[in-house]
Formats: structure tokens, C-alpha cells, sequence
């Protein structure tokens, strides 16, 4: 469990992460979102002690992190895939962490296999791939079996087959009761991985809630509809913030209203209708939703149109 | 609405399939022992490291045996009535041949403050140039025992270099300063302590460069630092010590004199004794160390 209160990191009169609270519950996967920038790294560094709030504080399984008596043991983190001596072997960076309380090189190999990392072990990380350096930092994040695991940008620079491997990896951890936190800027990741979401934007919460209701609470029913008389059938659907849109003679697109609606008024008007196809609102539409409105919060010039992240980083 | 098939259900990790660990943070913590452990496996793993080491072994011990050849032939020209007439040593005290043999041991102790300076700096900066240290400082988040074992190791490691090189130099000279009948016991004055001293020195000199790669946090910055410091400071002192007469008094308190005071056989009446250097020297080390543990841990890292 993690528990930030009022949490502040300030650089000058930016303030990079600004009072944010939050809870990061134990048994699930919570998925940490935000635009580049936004403070998801500092948050995480503050969480691990690395970096001193400027005001407020985070616990980790009620403690703040240097407290404990065996902190490798409690959280285990991947901040920065760069946290090793390029000249030393992965094998020995994590026999010199795992001296550091105790833990049997056994368990080193142990994680060294369930990293993947066995025909690389031995050599200097200095040449390892992105990927590898990301396999070699969850490795040392899994190294005292923690409670709690927090994996920042975890799949970035890994192949499919290793972004696959992270999700399963995160699943199942949360599975075992575990507090699993997990940055990404990457929506449609959190999308198949995350069972809650804490969205972040310049600084502060813009959400915290379950994946689903993000997804529900944003978007808007959109509905693909091939009929033979389209315009019948919207005419008869018209008013109440229902939009459409013709796209082919015999194609349209309709939002803010319920599948189960359209072919009951299609029923009721006697339209032949031969596609009807809920269409899936993105958490990444969801996500552009949240962050746009926090950009047009703080700055009123900005057009509306939906330019994705971008505006985020670039005002 | 709104699910797509790859979406997991909430139900797949509701809190009916949890299973809270009850041995949460159990089994060995961070100790003192064990953070010195990790350290040693740092510092033994990274290869250049470990050639840097032997090399300043070899080099201090090659420049002891040059040094005690080269006062062998001093020797033989001081008994040869052929000598050249502008070389005309003194006949006894301390800068005579039979004085300056007794500092063979330590003399490769210029070349060797140059590399162990250097090496805690480089041990220490690369931390942060690397990116190492949030590693470091996850596992031990309390920070001052990770730095203070690095201290201890890289000290540790200092002392025996200097002390093993003093001590295979004073053994390798003994064959060649024989030809001239120039041996010495290392019973004799103050012998034994300056080779001991060789080690401290160099174990101080660790510490205060590396208490300087923890302010600097680089590599090349806090190299340059300690040069300057053990090397250029005392240059720069020697060139105005004629403007005014307590420069050169207070001279004696800057770390490269004092602590080459330390392995001096005999002290001039105005100059630190062995003792008082190595105070200077030590006092010197423990306020640089102190204010950059205070550094780093307030730092954000």
C-alpha cells in the first residue's frame, strides 16, 4: 500500500508534482498515466526517498521508505533502466544489491531466470539493449521479493514478446495480494494492463478510479449503423445531444445514444438495418478527454480540437 | 458497453483473489556488515579498478627500487676521489646518502597519492556519472552507511596499498642498497612507523578525495579538485611563501604538507612531527567527510 498526503515537489517556482493525494491499494494493478512531464517519475522518486517532498509525504506499507528495516524487502522499483555501472556484469550488480540485506545469491539467479537475463548474466551492462536494461532493473526490483512493486515506463524499449511478459508479470504479482504501481504515458498499455488508473497531468490528479469507469465516465455511446434509409432513421432519433455523422450513402455514425435504442426506433420506423456496432470508446480517447480539459484549464488559449498530449508538453 | 474483449474484468483482481502475505518484510535488513559486504563487491567487480590498484602497487615498489639504486651510485661517487667537483653532498645528517636511504620505502608516496586520489574520486563520482547511486541508495535508503562503508573500503583498501608497497619496497632495496653496504633495519628510526604511515597517509588521502567526489559528484571535476589540493596547492604556497611570514607556517597545516610530515624520518624544530601531521592530516579528512555525508543526505539524488 502507498499512501501520498499532499505530496509537493517544487523546483523554483515550478512545481513539478503539486499536493497531489492518493491511495495505491494492495491485489491490483494500479496504472500511474500522464503526458511526459506531468510528475509521474518525481512522485515515484519521492515514494522511493530518492528525491524530498518539498511539502506533504508518501508511506509505503505505513512507513515512508527510508524507515524501514528492510526496504528491498518491503518495495521493490524500477526507476531509471541507467542505475548501474556500465563496466560491472548484471550478475554482480545484483549480488552487490542483494548483499545489502542479506539475500542469498541463489535468489539472485533466481530473478536472473525469471527475467530472462540467464545467457546475458555474465556480461557487462554496458552493452546491453534497452530492453535488457529494463529486464535488469525489474530483476533488481524482484530481488527481495516485496510487497510492493513500482515499475516506472516498465515496457519501454521491450519487444512484444517482453511487453507481453510484463503485463503477466504485473497481473499475477497483484494476484498474489500484492501493491502493484505502474507508470506509463502509454494509454492503450494501461488499457490491458491497469485494474485502476491515477491519471496525472502537470503536477496534479485529474483522476483516480477504476479503469472502467474512466473509460464509461469520459467517453460517449458511439454507434457504427448501415441501414437502407438512414435519414429516416435519424430523423426519428434526433434531439437530446444526439450527433451524427453520414459517412457513406448508406453509413453513419451515431453518438450519445444506446445501440438497444436505435434498433428499437428502427423496429418502430420499419428501417432495414444490417450493421449496428457499438463502437469502443479508447481509453486513450478517454485519457486525451482528461488531460485536454486540464491544459484548457490552466490555459485559455489553446483551440479545443483534440490534439492529443502534445498541448500538454508543449504550452 | 465499452469493454473490448482484451480488457481484463475488475473481477479478475477483486479482493476475493487476495491473498495478503503474512511474511510481508520478513528476513535480513540493511546492517552495517552487510552494506561494507556490498561495497566490497563493488569495488572488487569492476575490472579497471582492480588493475588501477595492482598498478599503483607495482609502480610505488619500481620507484623505491630506482630511488635506492640511484643513492647507491650517489654512494659510490661520494667515495670515488674522481667525483665531479660542483657535487659535493654533505658528509652527515639527514640529506646525506645515508639519511635519505631511510625514506626509500616511502618514496614512491607522490606517485601514489596521484593514483589513490584520483581512484576514491573516480569510485565515488562514477556513482552519479553512471547512475549507480539510485541503485546504492534504494537498497539502503538511509544513504550514510552506503557512503560510510565506500569510505571505510576505499580507506581500507588505500592503507594496504600504500603500507604492502612500503613494506615490498623496504624488502627490494635491502639487496640493491647492500652493495654499498646501506641497509638498514627496519628497527631503525622511525623506519617501521613510516612504512605503517606510508598506508595512513594514503588511507587520508582516500578520504579527503573522496569526500570531494561526494560534494563534486564528477568524475572530472573532483579528479582536478584533489590534484590540486595534494599537488598545485602546495606549488602555489611554495612561490609566495616569500611575500609574507606566516604563509609558510600556515603552510604546514594544508594536507599534502602535514601528511607528508607523517612519513618523515626525522622533522625539521619548526615543522609538524609525525604525530602532529597525521592530526592535521586526520582532522582535515574527518570535516571534509562529515560535510559530505551532511551533502548527501539532504541531496536529492
Amino acid at each position: 500500500m502507498i499512501e501520498a498526503q499532499a505530496l509537493s515537489k517544487r523546483y523554483g517556482a515550478k512545481a513539478a508534482v503539486d499536493a497531489v493525494s492518493f491511495t495505491v491499494q494492495p491485489g491490483r494493478v494500479t496504472g500511474f498515466l500522464g503526458p511526459n512531464g506531468a510528475g509521474k517519475s518525481t512522485t515515484m522518486r519521492m515514494i522511493m526517498g530518492l528525491d524530498n517532498p518539498t511539502s506533504g509525504g508518501v508511506t509505503v506499507n505505513g512507513r515512508p521508505y527510508a524507515q524501514h528495516r528492510a526496504p528491498l524487502r518491503e518495495v521493490g522499483a524500477l526507476l531509471d533502466a541507467k542505475a548501474v555501472h556500465p563496466k560491472r556484469s548484471a550478475y554482480n550488480h545484483l549480488r552487490a544489491m542483494a548483499a545489502t540485506h542479506g539475500i542469498p545469491n541463489s535468489r539472485v539467479r533466481d530473478v536472473i531466470e525469471l527475467t530472462g537475463l540467464g545467457p546475458v548474466a555474465r556480461k557487462r551492462v554496458g552493452g546491453f539493449s534497452l530492453g535488457m536494461g529494463q529486464r535488469l532493473g525489474i530483476a533488481a526490483a524482484l530481488l527481495g521479493d516485496p510487497h510492493t512493486v513500482i515499475l516506472d515506463e516498465p515496457v519501454n524499449g521491450l519487444d512484444p514478446e517482453g511487453v507481453q511478459w510484463v503485463r503477466h508479470l504485473a497481473k499475477g504479482l497483484a494476484a498474489e495480494g500484492r501493491t502493484v504501481f505502474l507508470s506509463s504515458h502509454l494509454m492503450s498499455e494501461m488499457a490491458l494492463t491497469a485494474d485502476h488508473l491515477i491519471v496525472i497531468g502537470r503536477g496534479r490528479i485529474i483522476a483516480d478510479a477504476p479503469i472502467q469507469s474512466i473509460i464509461d465516465g469520459q467517453g460517449r455511446a458511439r454507434v457504427r449503423v448501415r441501414a437502407d434509409r438512414p435519414h429516416d432513421l435519424l430523423g426519428s432519433l434526433a434531439g437530446n445531444g444526439v450527433t451524427s455523422q453520414v459517412l457513406e450513402p448508406e453509413l453513419i455514425e451515431i453518438t450519445g445514444v444506446e445501440p438497444r435504442r436505435i434498433a428499437e426506433v428502427a423496429l418502430r420506423e420499419r428501417v432495414l438495418v444490417y450493421e449496428l456496432t457499438p463502437l469502443q470508446v479508447s481509453l486513450e480517447d478517454a485519457y486525451m478527454e482528461l488531460t485536454q480539459t486540464e491544459v484548457e484549464y490552466q490555459s485559455h488559449s489553446l483551440p479545443s480540437g483534440n490534439q492529443g498530449a502534445a498541448p500538454v508538453e508543449g504550452r | 458497453m465499452a469493454t473490448s474483449s482484451s480488457t481484463p474484468a475488475p473481477a479478475l483482481s477483486a479482493p476475493a483473489r487476495q491473498r495478503p502475505r503474512q511474511d510481508r518484510g520478513a528476513g535480513p535488513g540493511v546492517t552495517f556488515g552487510r552494506v561494507l559486504k556490498s561495497e566490497w563487491i563493488k569495488i572488487t567487480t569492476v575490472p579497471s579498478t582492480v588493475i588501477l590498484i595492482a598498478c599503483t602497487v607495482v609502480v610505488m615498489v619500481g620507484l623505491a627500487a630506482l630511488f635506492a639504486w640511484s643513492l647507491t651510485i650517489m654512494a659510490q661517487s661520494v667515495g670515488d676521489a674522481n667525483a665531479p667537483s660542483g657535487f659535493q653532498p654533505p658528509p652527515d645528517g639527514p640529506e646525506s646518502v645515508a639519511g635519505q636511504v631511510l625514506t626509500v620505502p616511502s618514496s614512491g608516496l607522490a606517485f601514489g597519492q596521484l593514483l589513490i586520489a584520483s581512484l576514491a574520486v573516480v569510485l565515488i563520482a562514477s556513482e552519479w556519472t553512471t547512475g549507480m547511486i539510485r541503485s546504492t541508495m534504494i537498497a539502503v535508503p538511509k544513504r550514510i552507511p552506503a557512503l560510510l562503508a565506500k569510505a571505510v573500503i576505499i580507506a581500507g583498501v588505500a592503507f594496504l596499498v600504500g603500507f604492502g608497497s612500503a613494506l615490498v619496497s623496504y624488502l627490494v632495496a635491502q639487496p640493491i642498497l647492500a652493495g654499498e653496504d646501506l641497509g638498514f633495519a627496519l628497527t631503525d628510526d622511525n623506519v617501521l612507523a613510516s612504512i605503517i604511515n606510508t598506508g595512513t597517509f594514503l588511507a587520508l588521502v582516500a578520504v579527503i578525495s573522496m569526500a570531494i567526489g561526494i560534494l563534486l559528484r564528477n568524475t572530472a571535476g573532483g579528479v582536478v579538485t584533489a590534484v590540486g589540493v595534494f599537488f598545485v596547492l602546495p606549488i602555489i604556497v611554495q612561490l609566495i611563501s616569500g611575500l609574507a611570514d606566516w604563509i609558510p607556517k600556515a603552510a604546514r597545516f594544508l594536507p599534502a604538507d602535514a601528511g607528508n610530515q607523517m612519513v618523515a624520518i626525522t622533522t625539521a624544530d619548526d615543522a609538524l612531527t609525525q604525530w602532529e601531521g597525521g592530526l592535521v592530516m586526520g582532522a582535515w579528512a574527518l570535516v571534509l567527510l562529515v560535510l559530505a555525508l551532511v551533502a548527501a543526505k539532504k541531496r536529492d539524488v
